[in-house]
């Protein structure tokens, strides 16, 4: 057996795992928890995404959007991973077979790399443009794979439970 | 019609029976519904952590919600029209949901107090020396919201 299936077995199976997945309280409230951490990791990197299409704020530079909203979504992306994590142990098992959870991790992993490489070039010369009302096409191009690969993310972690 | 008539009147209409009939209906706008929240989560925090003065100090609170608020509306009407596809699917349940009925009194409480309250609140923050009302009123609005998520996840749940 493979050796991340092997994992997945082990924590479907532990005492922790099967505990939350048996509970009648904590899993739903991890999973509310998971599923209002949207509004904190991707709503808020949304409102710096739609900046830089040059839709909303447009008279406040880019990088000030960012340094208000990049904690922000970290906040939300912690508490996204560490509920997320604890929904995965639970169904570990079943996880490692769904589809749906892979294309989920697929798309985060490929909404990380967008924005690690944003932030590596083109935001590194923020102030030559950060004060124009739309962005630059790298920009653009970035916001809107952005918001594509997160809708992509939600849409994929409501479709976990219909495979 | 009473209100349960009403509701009944939902989930007998095309729309009703194309949610209850469909397969996949539900989902695609279960999930149209969870993108709205995204969305109208973000704006409803970014206004009111402004309000509340821990991000953009520098910039007027009256601009950032002013600019925020198309998004805001335009997300909450999406999450409404997506609101009342799921409600059609599921209208005799929901009625008698004690979560649903909370939800739709802080959904009314929250619109209602983002379009007076709230908007007298940011105004006050022009004239720049009076900090505790718009505090107060960002706070009730994160509040209000926040009760909206959580009494729509209980919905599902009890």
């Amino acid at each position: 057996m493979p050796i991340l299936q092997h994992f997945c077995e082990t924590l479907y199976h532990s005492g922790f795992g099967t505990m939350l997945r048996e509970s009648n309280n904590a899993f739903s409230v991890i999973e509310s928890v998971h599923v209002l951490s949207i509004t904190l990791l991707i709503g808020t990197i949304a409102v710096l995404d739609f900046r830089m299409l040059g839709l909303i704020l447009r008279s406040i530079a880019v990088s000030s959007v960012a340094r208000s909203v990049m904690p922000l979504t970290w906040s939300g992306f912690a508490v996204s991973v560490m509920s997320g994590f604890l929904l995965f142990w639970a169904e570990a098992e079943k996880m490692y077979v769904n589809p749906s959870f892979r294309a989920k991790l697929v798309l985060l992993a490929l909404a990380g790399i967008n924005a690690l490489v944003f932030h590596r070039t083109i935001y590194r010369r923020a102030q030559e443009w950060e004060r124009q009302h739309v962005s630059p096409w790298r920009a653009r191009a970035t916001a809107f794979a952005s918001l594509m690969l997160w809708s992509g993310v939600i849409i994929a972690g409501r479709a976990i439970a219909y495979f | 019609m009473g209100l349960h008539g009403s509701f009944m009147a939902l989930a007998h209409s095309p729309l009703g029976h194309a949610m209850q009939t469909s397969r996949w209906a539900f989902a695609v706008v279960e999930m149209v519904h969870l993108l709205g929240l995204a969305v109208l989560g973000g704006s409803v925090l970014i206004v009111d952590l402004r309000l509340l003065g821990v991000i953009l100090k520098g910039e007027s609170a009256i601009t950032i919600s002013r600019e925020l608020s198309r998004l805001l509306i335009g997300s909450l009407l999406v999450m409404v029209l997506s609101g009342i596809a799921l409600l059609s699917e599921e209208a005799g349940k929901c009625y008698y949901s004690p979560a649903f009925r909370w939800k739709m009194a802080l959904l009314a409480a929250a619109v209602i107090f983002y379009f007076t309250l709230h908007r007298q609140a940011i105004l006050c923050t022009r004239r720049g020396t009076l900090k505790l009302w718009p505090r107060i009123a960002a706070l009730v609005s994160l509040l209000l919201w926040l009760g909206v998520g959580v009494a729509g996840r209980a919905i599902g749940l009890l």
